[in-house]
């Protein structure tokens, strides 16, 4: 297992350098940041001092290799819109990110995991039907129509959630469950699908021969094998999930990265942009590391090497 | 120690546990103000940008000399008592006795000077140049009296003035600009106590504030919520007392609750058509007929009805506004007739009329692509056919500045509340001017170094009639700012720059 992690994280370096690269210069096809940043009437000899400042004055060969060595340092340079590191402005709002797509996750697997068996064990009823129309409800409508119903229902309507923030667990709920019907309808359809195959088996057909109670047969020994791809699924959806993120956070004024990054995207604050997405991708590749070691761990026919 | 697959099953269980980061308990609502607004402030500091949302926060804590009353439209003292013009380039600024810091500093001369040397140092305070131009230095007189020195004859100086925020030099000295932004100490009714990024800031009264205490509230909370929804929403649950800056269909959807009110406020911004005559521009819109009928043909006040819901201003056929000096009453904007315009093209030799693009930015300002359609509409009844170009904010901008938005764009402008600010933009040298006149020249000059108010606002009537006369844009509307506010909140009055002072507002005892 140790020299499989080594070797992923060496392997690791190239790709984040890859994204960090790639995204230095896409960000700047957007243009200028000057004009957004300083009014119209600002007198021209203040903007060029301004661009020269920022190093926006300098051929882009130039401003890549100095963001080059400051990277390699660990340092993303300093936001152009709050002057202060971009990367202390990222991990700053990382914790309410990771808050929001933690819960998501939980919301999900709690509910799309017994949802997929029930849906499995029922195959071709009515409840299956019921399910599998939720599922393709779940993946279809966007996050943002979601959340903008959900405040009209739950926050105008029935006064039972507030609208945005983020004061207590109550703010956590909406944007949260917003979130996670698009991941639950994934995980319910992705669990209902394994578990339809498992149950197939053979060595279910032992089980039950055996005498075990159904629910041991199903919970314990179908539901283990049949979770292996639901990992798997989880853990390559993470991409997508960081992603909703920034569109729910706006919608709930959740103050995470999402919003920092949409902020930024705007307003052509480079390192912030640069330094939101090295370390999205970052978490993105830490992901898939930790659902390799989790399919490994889970089945013991996987040796990692 | 050898990893099975339980001790990392377990890890992997108590990683999905984190715990909730400390976030402290709710801010209480008994005499809490709680204000959203669109955008975080990206520093505490007022003069750090001249973004409305930082301005807002930032003022609560840092007064500056003087200020424009939106209530009474003039410009009070604040810090300052007393500006006393010495001659057309040297002022007196008298300030306020026995006002101190939260430090413990004291606003005196010395911070008073140190301040305007911060304001006028264009790296510091690059949003601000405009304002800071004339400024050529200032000098200590005695503890409470300024001499401040300009580098020319400018009667924009009060204004100036009014944007000068007065900080701590001590401080200022301790902790620099960035550190400032962060937390910064204050003569205001408030001082910092927590600044959750992008959540929320939280300012407390400050005790020993000079002027008069707060109303109804002890703490003003402002929350950043970017989507107008989720405003107008807190408002109508009773999560926010104020929600600035909402929609159209919000604001009439809010105006009928008994417990909200609805205010609406002039904006400083104001829209046109803006019809480039540079010889760089070559086509039709170089002469004076095609324009005129371009404004025949659009029918301003089906815009501000239909797209607005009344909630906007007809502009009167000129660029100033009415509250503004050198606003001329006397004049009216062209009518809307079709039959004109058709008569004008035909008459400058396009009978069939002509193709040519229209710019517009999309989400920059308030239904800008739906008024911006509206508009290629109305020119097409009467033949002029518009290829509609939406731009996004950023190439909006970077057109603008580089004159690309032509031959016909949609400009939505709010300069500094001064004449001088808003009509400078037609002036033949200014980057972004698709104008070139040398009878808007002579007079934008002339007016700019006019001491005397009276002289001053004849100068800009008589260019609002030469402007109005050579038509270089088709005059649109402008904009009106719709903020909400809880029953219980009085004398709150938002400005047209987007400023919202809390001097003056009280909020009642909830039932």
């Amino acid at each position: 297992m140790i020299p499989f992690l080594v070797r992923r994280l060496i392997g690791a370096v190239p790709v984040l350098f890859g994204v960090a690269v790639a995204t230095f210069f896409l960000v700047r096809l957007s243009g200028d940041p000057t004009d957004m940043i300083l009014p119209p009437t600002t007198p021209e000899d203040v903007r060029l001092e301004f661009r020269a400042r920022y190093g926006l004055d300098r051929p882009l060969w130039e401003q890549f290799f100095f963001w080059l060595g400051h990277l390699l340092r660990g340092d993303f340079g300093d936001s152009i819109r709050f002057g202060q590191p971009a990367g202390e402005l990222v991990w700053e709002r990382a914790g309410a990110t990771l808050e929001l797509a933690l819960a998501t996750l939980v919301i999900a697997l709690a509910v799309g995991v017994p949802a997929g068996v029930a849906a499995a064990r029922a195959r071709g009823t009515v409840g299956d039907a019921i399910l599998r129309v939720m599922t393709l409800l779940g993946q279809a409508v966007p996050s943002f129509y979601l959340g903008v119903v959900g405040i009209a229902v739950f926050a105008i309507w029935l006064r039972w959630l507030p609208s945005g923030g983020r004061d207590g667990i109550e703010n956590l709920v909406l944007p949260a469950t917003t979130l996670a019907v698009y991941f639950f309808a994934i995980v319910a359809r992705v669990t209902r699908s394994c578990m339809l195959d498992v149950l197939n088996q053979d060595y279910i057909r032992t089980a039950r021969a055996k005498g075990l109670p159904e629910s041991a047969v199903v919970w314990v020994h179908a539901l283990r094998n049949a979770l292996l791809p639901v990992i798997t699924v989880v853990g390559l959806q993470t991409g997508f999930l960081l992603g909703g993120v920034v569109v729910t956070e706006t919608v709930f004024s959740w103050p995470g990265v999402g919003r920092l990054a949409i902020q930024a995207i705007y307003a052509r604050d480079f390192p912030v942009v640069q330094a939101v997405v090295v370390i999205f991708a970052a978490c993105f590749v830490a992901v898939n590391l930790i659902v390799d070691v989790l399919y490994a761990l889970l089945d013991p026919r996987i040796r990692l090497r | 120690m050898r990893i099975t697959r339980r001790t990392a099953l377990t890890a992997v269980a108590g990683l999905t546990a984190l715990p909730l980061d400390a976030r402290g308990q709710s801010v209480p609502r008994a005499r809490t103000l709680i204000i959203a607004q669109t955008f975080d402030p990206s520093t505490l500091w007022a003069n750090g940008t001249t973004a409305s949302d930082n301005v807002n926060v930032g003022a609560c804590i840092n007064e500056s000399l003087f200020y424009v009353n939106a209530a009474t439209n003039r410009t009070e003292p604040l810090l300052a008592t007393e500006l006393v013009q010495e001659n057309d380039t040297r002022w007196l600024i008298k300030l306020r006795p026995d006002v101190k810091f939260t430090n413990g500093e004291a606003m005196d001369s010395d911070a008073v000077v140190h301040s305007i040397r911060i304001f006028a140092d264009s790296r510091l305070t690059p949003a601000y140049a405009s304002y800071a131009a004339p400024v050529e230095g200032a000098e200590k007189v005695d503890a409470l009296t300024i001499r401040l020195v300009t580098k020319y004859p400018s009667p924009t100086v009060l204004l100036m003035l009014s944007q000068i925020y007065v900080i701590p030099p001590r401080y200022w000295a301790d902790v620099g600009v960035n550190g400032f932004g962060q937390r910064p100490i204050g003569t205001g009714p408030f001082r910092l106590t927590e600044w959750q990024r992008d959540n929320r800031v939280v300012l407390d009264r400050n005790p020993d504030y000079w002027g008069p205490r707060p109303d109804g509230f002890d703490r003003v909370v402002w929350r950043p919520v970017p989507d107008e929804n989720a405003r107008a929403a807190g408002l109508e649950t009773g999560e926010f007392d104020i929600a600035a800056s909402l929609s159209v269909p919000a604001a009439q959807r809010l105006e009928r609750a008994r417990n909200l009110k609805i205010l609406e406020s002039p904006s400083y911004r104001v829209f046109h058509l803006t019809l480039s005559s540079l010889s760089i521009h070559p086509g039709p819109i170089q002469d004076r007929r095609v324009r005129l009928a371009m404004n025949h043909a659009i029918d301003k006040q089906a815009i501000i009805r239909n797209l607005f819901a009344g909630k906007a201003r007809a502009l009167n056929g000129q660029v100033l506004r009415r509250e503004q000096q050198g606003f001329d009453p006397s004049l009216q904007d062209y009518v809307f007739d079709l039959a004109r315009a058709r008569a004008l093209l035909a008459e400058a030799g396009f009978p069939n009329g002509f193709e040519t693009v229209l710019k517009t930015p999309s989400g920059r300002f308030p239904q800008d692509r739906e008024v911006a359609e509206a508009c290629v509409g109305m020119l097409a009844r009467v033949g002029i056919r518009c290829r509609l170009e939406t731009l996004e904010s950023g190439e909006y901008l970077r057109q603008l500045r580089t004159r690309e938005l032509a031959p016909v764009a949609l400009i939505g402008l709010a300069p500094p509340d001064d004449p001088d600010f808003q009509v400078g933009q037609y002036r033949s040298d200014w980057r972004y001017s698709y104008v070139q006149s040398a009878e808007f020249d002579r007079l934008i000059d002339v007016a700019r170094r006019e001491m005397n108010p009276e002289a001053r606002a004849g100068y800009y009537r008589e260019l609002m009639r030469a402007m109005h006369a050579e038509v270089p844009l088709v005059w649109l509307y402008q904009g009106v700012d719709l903020h909400g506010t809880a029953a219980r909140v009085s004398g709150f009055a938002p400005r047209g720059d987007g400023r919202l002072p809390l001097y003056g507002v009280k909020m009642a005892a909830r039932t």
